[in-house]
């Protein structure tokens, strides 16, 4: 599967690959408009991580090239004016999420996974992992054919996890993504640490083997145990 | 003091004075014309009784006319020409009048006299008391018009100066784009408006300079924020990490936590400012605030803090997002500032919404606290624009924030209708 960042800045851009490069992902890059373009009619992307501010043209612009055509293609807009109207246009013309400058990697790759999870299952959306199998539509955890009950938090931080396998998530991102973007909180954050031994307890008990590893007070990975 | 109060009290003072000196003058001088014309007459009176006694050489009988009265005594000595104002019991009444005397030497060829000629003052001081009664009623009336005078003239000679000055103090430079000033026929106050038009112009000009730079900047330093963030995400992806690089790379990543939420709410009120949320709409504020306190909760739970509530209904019509922004605030602002084992109390009504909170730290200085940046105490996590925030939304929704303070308990209280003045 490819993606393709349209991004001006290069530095961000590149991030955003080496994140989301992976066994699954192909990631390639273009840093102007002419250049998406020619890429996105000569090719198919799984997801197209999109900035509205390019330097000649807008990223607003691409998407209407892009629904025109009629491609498939889920379109993530990152931009950094976080404007209500912004994310309103963008969204109505066709845009399948929008993520405001500056965001950690970890939310733009649960996103990246959720728009291309909704494309592959066509909206069947049962999420597996290991013994792990999350109903997306009932938001419902099953675990070795047991039904586990989770707060809505949990479940959010398990898919986000889920989302992010293999990776160290930090606690900041975390916590962003838990709580959103405008809570003022301090250097602490002690409170996810709650939610995640909860969640971890819960998981335990439900017979599926310890995934998450606290990295350092960092932060934590969520992945098969070695 | 007004200027023309302070500007009448001088003048009815000066006013006062000179017209009490120039009745004291005016009283003596009257008086003593009078006087002098009385004088006159007495040696009238003189001239005609030694013409008599030179042709006749003999006295003329004494006699007496209403307020004249003149008599002999016979001397030995010569006698000094003397005039004189002195007391006399008048013989009907038995009252004491003043007279104006005029004693002189009169011979005949037997017998040395002294003739007393009197004529009474009364009249002259009847004609003094009402001239004197007429001029001062005159000075009253005079100083009574100058003062009506004056007031209605120096109010509507100052008008131009009043609107200028209201003008100016309804002048904000973030919003207001010239000042409604009228032109006078005055050139001092064609001056002033002149000048104030100038400085106001210039005021405007350097805020929205300012604005524009404070914007941009936050617009620049939002993509090197989002590089350094998304390397720092990429870094702690590395396996061979140490404990001690993890620590460093935690500390950077608070760091950059902290500015990108400071960025943060500085684009959030220049845009409040550029008037980007003017979308408004019906909140129910019960409900979005039963919302937030359920997040928040587990927010505070490790501080131990206990949450009294008192939620009535409240519909209130705001942008959604400067609401969810000033709840959010709000409430941050009660757990941030407070201590271990201390409470916050939230009460809703219909009119207003009040938080407070225990908390350690002083009273807020009332004129400062909105202020950008404003920290009553350094060391503690906060960046300073949480209050301005508050501050800037309730403005945006036309609403009132009020902040009060006793004993450790600080309380803010959000009025959606603003008192009518």
């Amino acid at each position: 599967m490819k993606i393709l960042v349209v991004e001006d800045e290069k530095e961000l851009s590149q991030s955003i690959c080496d994140y989301l490069a992976s066994e699954q992902f192909m990631c390639e890059q273009a840093f102007d408009y002419r250049t998406a373009l020619e890429k996105i009619s000569l090719y198919d992307y799984a997801c197209v991580i999109l900035d509205i501010t390019l330097p000649d043209g807008s990223g607003l612009d691409l998407l209407k090239d892009l629904k025109k055509e009629d491609k498939l293609d889920g379109v993530i807009i990152v931009s950094a004016k976080n404007a209500v109207d912004d994310k309103v246009i963008g969204l109505k013309a066709g845009a399948d999420d929008y993520l405001t400058k500056p965001f950690h990697l970890m939310e733009l790759g649960a996103r990246v996974d959720a728009i291309i999870r909704r494309k592959a299952f066509d909206g069947k959306n049962i999420l597996r992992f290991d013994a792990l199998q999350l109903d997306l539509n009932q938001k419902e955890l099953t675990v070795k054919d047991k039904k586990i009950e989770l707060t809505k938090k949990e479940y959010e931080l398990l898919l986000y996890f889920i989302s992010n396998k293999n990776k160290v998530i930090a606690k900041n991102a975390i916590a962003v993504h838990l709580w959103g973007d405008n809570f003022d909180i301090a250097d602490n954050y002690d409170f996810i640490y709650t939610h995640i031994k909860n969640l971890r307890k819960k998981l335990l008990q439900g017979g599926a083997a310890d995934y998450i590893k606290s990295v350092y007070g960092m932060g934590y990975k969520f992945s098969l145990p070695a | 003091m007004k200027l023309f109060a302070r500007y009448n009290r001088i003048n009815l003072v000066a006013n006062i004075v000179i017209f009490l000196v120039a009745s004291v003058a005016f009283y003596f001088s009257i008086r003593y014309v009078l006087i002098h014309q009385i004088d006159e007459d007495l040696q009238i009176e003189e001239d005609e009784i030694t013409a008599f006694v030179h042709e006749h050489n003999h006295l003329p009988e004494s006699f007496s006319v209403s307020d004249q009265v003149i008599y002999f005594t016979p001397v030995s000595q010569p006698v000094q020409r003397t005039f004189s104002t002195v007391e006399m019991m008048e013989k009907e009444d038995r009252k004491k009048e003043a007279y104006r005397r005029l004693v002189f030497g009169i011979n005949t060829t037997a017998q040395n006299y002294e003739a007393v000629v009197s004529k009474s003052l009364e009249g002259t001081d009847g004609l003094l008391r009402s001239i004197l009664r007429v001029s001062i009623i005159t000075i009253l009336v005079i100083l009574l018009v100058a003062a009506v005078l004056n007031r209605i003239l120096l109010k509507r000679l100052w008008q131009p100066f009043y609107a200028s000055l209201k003008a100016v103090q309804n002048f904000r430079p973030s919003r207001t784009d010239s000042l409604p000033l009228s032109s006078t026929n005055i050139d001092e106050f064609n001056a002033m408006n002149e000048t104030l038009t100038a400085i106001t112009k210039r005021s405007r000009l350097e805020y929205l300079s300012l604005k524009t730079f404070s914007e941009n900047a936050s617009h620049e330093i939002q993509t090197p924020i989002a590089i350094v963030r998304s390397k720092l995400d990429l870094l702690i992806q590395d396996e061979a990490l140490t404990e001690s690089q993890s620590k460093t790379l935690q500390s950077a990543y608070n760091a950059v936590e902290k500015l990108s939420r400071l960025n943060g709410s500085l684009l959030l009120l220049a845009k409040i400012e550029n008037k980007q949320f003017e979308e408004m709409q019906r909140i129910d504020l019960k409900e979005k605030l039963r919302e937030k306190l359920e997040d928040f909760q587990e927010l505070w739970q490790g501080k131990n803090i206990t949450v009294e509530t008192d939620l009535g209904s409240a519909v209130v019509n705001m942008n959604v997002e400067l609401g969810d922004i000033l709840l959010n605030n709000l409430l941050s602002n009660a757990a941030n500032h407070n201590y271990n084992g201390g409470s916050i109390w939230i009460a809703l009504s219909n009119d207003c919404l009040c938080i407070g909170n225990t908390s350690n730290e002083a009273k807020l200085d009332e004129e400062e606290m909105f202020q950008r940046f404003y920290k009553p105490s350094t060391g503690n996590a906060s960046n300073g624009l949480g209050l301005s925030l508050i501050q800037q939304i309730a403005e945006a929704s036309g609403f009132h924030v009020r902040y009060r303070f006793q004993e450790q308990h600080h309380e803010f209280e959000i009025r959606f209708h603003p008192p009518t003045k």
